[in-house]
């Protein structure tokens, strides 16, 4: 059974007598109540929904077998859309359908209390606990926050010798707070990255050699779960839209060191039914020195592929922006079903300088093109892209702090600093970089949903069985304190309640005008 | 009256959802609760004039709570500085909440509780801290209560929750369903530790016993809740091989103590009359005064459960300006009010046995004599106090 797919919306089945919008009419309110408890539901549809929760409970209280099926078998999607998650269990239960008694509703008599709809698209932030040390400590936390806000607001408004000015006082504060923890180290990264801009603007993007970035990669990968969800959330995805295929083809935005393959190809072998045969193309930077990276990744996933009898076929697409890549450098095969995985890369192609434009649309629209059965998207849930620099600045501060603070609990000392440098990098494009230099322009769910959607791709829902999978998962090799959450269709994972990363799944809407 | 279509489909929604989470053999469906939860993250940028932020009272536990507060006049977002800036007016009360759920369900970040929490700010002018706190069956008595004790030495303890008036936190319990019972327990357990609480908010709180009480009986399975499903609740959350005479869970029953001569805090307790373990929430009350208590007792009798939670009823209102007047200052009307409220309910009581509810159907509700008696009690709030309340 594959992700549920929204495009199919049970709720816009009418039934006799409702009063459900048509063409011509205006557009559907979602009922502002409901909403604020999370729910969206049409008020044209309320009544609908009510009967179809009185037509499952009917079943529920005559058959508690089927309970126990609903809660352990059934797969759940998206509970925020109330009429389609009632309707995916109306149609999992084995019951013949019972028919409402029509005097049950017929005096019905309900307030319909709209109001506008609010939803909250801020920033999320959250608060970091100041590190609870002796009240002197509290105090120059406090302090080195108030000055760290000031400086970078003098560095927004471009009065850049006050800055310097500052940077001095803040390097002078850290001395009285525990740089090894909580708001002092978060505070140093921060500091160090205003320097940056403020006194060394044309180097301000930290040299990064491709091999420093595998290995602090690397690192990050192994400290703290954010990669390894990211990974094993699309690869649950994939592995369910591969189903009933035979030729498969993988297009993977980023590879390094293909990290995610292994897993897939495994469970690839042990699928009923046999392995497809299993292409994969990965894309990343050109290797400096003449060795061909890419390439030597691609033969150990061979190795092992072969090892658990999967037919693979790899190929590297050198590129050192997604921009570059051409879709004819892909060698799609119109026989074989695509998937397309993009872990935290879309995010780079935000910038845009007067010539070329914004590289996302095109990027978008040879996706699209392709074809595929999923796009994986994976990104930072923050929104680091404001053209504001205090805006981006105040995001980044709260949005690393979580992400420090959930490292903190990672025993092994050198490993933990090799991630924390990991971070440090997007740290400072984030701060100290402008233009197309600045490539992490992370935007949240809610910006992708509409990008994607407007590109003419359909989220396809991720379900209860991946969320429960990524617990377990974290369950088993995570601190506490990591949450996975669901959010209308997509998964995220966070840091005591703060989302960090968001995962959701696409596909392209089917083209009015396919060329086949 | 009816119940309004958008509160049936929630309430209703939660009890078939629920009835899928609650297993045979007392465990739970945790991974598809959290699935089917929704959450909202916090939000330091000022909605309607409430921002919130996450602090973590006790890493050990991984005990979060969620702090609600009043935005500046200017709605200016606050700095990261600013988030546990002190209180600004003279006396500044501070509600801890404890959310409901049976002990079992819902977070502080659930959708329902946060807009909730955000009313709250709005309309007692308060700091809000909702607590996380543990939950059964995974963790059972007392963890719920040891986190909300954590909670509120934690506030307690804030200078930046101090009023200025007195440099002391005003602090004031609240909770519905199983964090109304969290709020008794926490309360009590201040009282031998010297943390003043000024006042417990319990909105349907969650109470029981062994016997089967007569609204037990007639409400069985008629506006949304179960005594089965009661009964798993409280085997989930008492400690195994305990009955429900348990204190916890009875605490002026069998095993339960006097309150007499206690320096407890004085309540207002919030009951719908269409609940089925009102007759627990009822004789708590009595208990209460018994010991010489304050109590403001507000029967709401044709409230169901979670009425509190969307604002499309009368019910909602009054007890929101209940809750204002409670926790403002104003001793007064609260003593008037507790007055009031009796020959009321002893009049309505007589309605009550009689068979109005045998074939109500979930959503049709028979017109209610008393109806006329709770909006008289209405109007007498508006106009005690001396403060136009609505």
């Amino acid at each position: 059974m594959g992700p549920y797919d929204s495009s199919v919306s049970a709720g816009s089945s009418s039934s006799s007598g409702s009063s459900s919008s048509c063409s011509g009419k205006p557009a559907d309110t979602i009922d502002g109540l409901l909403a604020g408890a999370g729910y969206r539901v049409r008020s044209s549809e309320l009544r609908q929904v009510a009967q179809r929760l009185a037509r499952l409970e009917t079943v529920m209280v005559n058959a508690p077998t089927e309970v126990s099926h609903l809660a352990n078998d059934a797969v759940h999607y998206n509970p925020s859309d109330l009429a389609s998650w009632v309707d995916s269990l109306l149609s999992e239960l084995h019951q013949p359908e019972i028919a409402p008694d029509p005097s049950t509703f017929s005096d019905l008599n309900y307030i319909a209390h709209t109001q506008a709809g609010h939803v909250l698209v801020n920033p999320m932030v959250s608060h970091r606990e100041l590190s609870a040390g002796t009240e002197i400590e509290e105090d120059s936390g406090i302090r080195l926050v108030h000055v760290l806000m000031t400086c970078a607001e003098s560095v927004h408004r471009g009065e850049l010798s006050l800055a310097a000015s500052l940077i001095e006082e803040l390097q002078g504060l850290l001395t009285s707070v525990d740089g090894e923890r909580g708001i002092g180290k978060v505070a140093g990264y921060f500091i160090d990255a205003l320097s940056r801009r403020v006194f060394a603007p044309q180097g301000a993007s930290l040299a990064d050699s491709a091999f420093e970035n595998a290995v602090l990669y690397h690192h990050f990968y192994e400290a703290c779960p954010y990669l390894k969800f990211a990974h094993f959330t699309a690869n649950q995805a994939i592995l369910e839209a591969f189903s009933g295929h035979d030729c498969v083809h993988v297009i993977d935005f980023n590879l390094m060191h293909g990290l995610q393959w292994p897993a897939l190809i495994q469970a690839l072998a042990l699928r009923p039914g046999g392995p497809p045969l299993l292409r994969l193309t990965g894309i990343g930077p050109p290797s400096p020195d003449g060795h061909d990276s890419l390439r030597e990744i691609g033969l150990r996933l061979a190795e092992l592929a072969r090892s658990v009898n999967v037919r693979f076929a790899f190929r590297g697409v050198a590129a050192s922006r997604l921009d570059d890549v051409k879709p004819w450098m892909l060698q799609v095969n119109p026989k074989e079903v695509v998937a397309v995985n993009s872990i935290m890369q879309l995010h780079k192609l935000l910038g845009s300088d007067p010539s070329r434009g914004s590289p996302i649309d095109p990027v978008l629209g040879w996706i699209r093109n392709l074809n595929p059965k999923i796009v994986m998207v994976v990104e930072q849930e923050a929104n680091h892209n404001q053209p504001e620099f205090l805006d981006r600045f105040t995001e980044a501060l709260h949005y690393y702090s979580t992400m420090f603070d959930s490292l903190e609990a990672y025993s092994a000392q050198l490993e933990k600093s090799l991630a924390e440098i990991y971070i440090q990098r997007e740290i400072c494009n984030v701060v100290c970089c402008e233009g197309l230099a600045r490539v992490e322009r992370h935007e949240p769910l809610v910006k992708w949903r509409d990008r994607l959607g407007g590109a003419g791709f359909t989220s396809l829902h991720l379900g209860s069985n991946a969320f429960k999978q990524a617990s377990m998962l974290l369950a088993l090799f995570s601190a506490e304190g990591y949450c996975v959450e669901e959010n209308e269709g997509c998964l995220t994972l966070g840091w005591h309640s703060r989302p960090l990363i968001a995962a959701s799944a696409w596909q392209a809407m089917p083209n009015i005008h396919s060329h086949e | 009256m009816v119940v309004p279509l958008n509160t049936w489909i929630l309430i209703s929604n939660f009890k078939l959802a629920y009835n899928m989470l609650r297993r045979p053999d007392g465990t739970f469906n945790r991974h598809l609760a959290e699935f089917l939860d929704r959450k909202v993250p916090a939000n330091a940028n000022p909605v309607d004039g409430v921002f919130s932020f996450d602090v973590v009272i006790d890493r050990g536990t991984s005990l979060l709570s969620r702090i609600y507060r009043p935005a500046s006049a200017d709605g200016g977002v606050p700095s990261i500085a600013d988030l546990e800036k002190p209180v600004g007016s003279d006396i500044v009360p501070v509600i801890i909440f404890f959310h409901g759920g049976s002990f079992a369900h819902s977070s502080a970040n659930s959708a329902i509780y946060d807009t909730l929490c955000r009313r709250l700010v709005g309309n007692c002018n308060a700091v809000v801290v909702s607590v996380n706190y543990r939950r059964a069956p995974e963790d059972r008595y007392p963890c719920a209560y040891i986190d909300g004790w954590a909670a509120l030495k934690w506030v307690n303890s804030r200078p930046w929750l101090q009023s200025p008036k007195d440099s002391k936190v005003h602090i004031y319990l609240a909770g519905d369903s199983s964090g109304g019972n969290i709020a008794h327990n926490v309360a009590l357990r201040a009282v031998e530790s010297g943390i003043e609480v000024l006042g417990n908010v319990l909105l349907n709180p969650m109470f029981g016993g062994e016997t089967r009480t007569e609204s037990e009986k007639r409400l069985d399975g008629k506006y949304f809740v179960t005594l089965q499903d009661r009964d798993w609740y409280w085997r989930a959350f008492l400690p195994e091989g305990e009955d429900r005479d348990h204190p916890a869970c009875n605490p002026f029953g069998p095993k339960g103590i006097s309150l007499e001569g206690v320096k407890f805090p004085r309540s207002l307790v919030a009951v719908a009359g269409l609940d089925l373990v009102q007759d627990w929430q009822l004789a708590y009350a009595e208990g209460l005064k018994r010991a010489g208590l304050e109590v403001n007792l507000l029967y709401l009798e044709k409230a169901t459960i979670g009425f509190y939670l969307l604002p499309n009823n009368d019910h909602f209102y009054t007890v929101m300006d209940e809750i204002s007047n409670f926790v403002s200052s104003n001793l007064c009307s609260v003593l008037l009010l507790g007055f009031l409220v009796l020959p009321f309910l002893s009049a309505a009581s007589g309605n009550l046995s009689k068979g109005a509810f045998e074939t109500a159907s979930d959503w049709e509700m028979c017109e209610m004599i008393a109806a006329g008696v709770f909006y008289a009690l209405h109007c007498q709030i508006s106009v005690k106090g001396g403060a136009i309340l609505r």
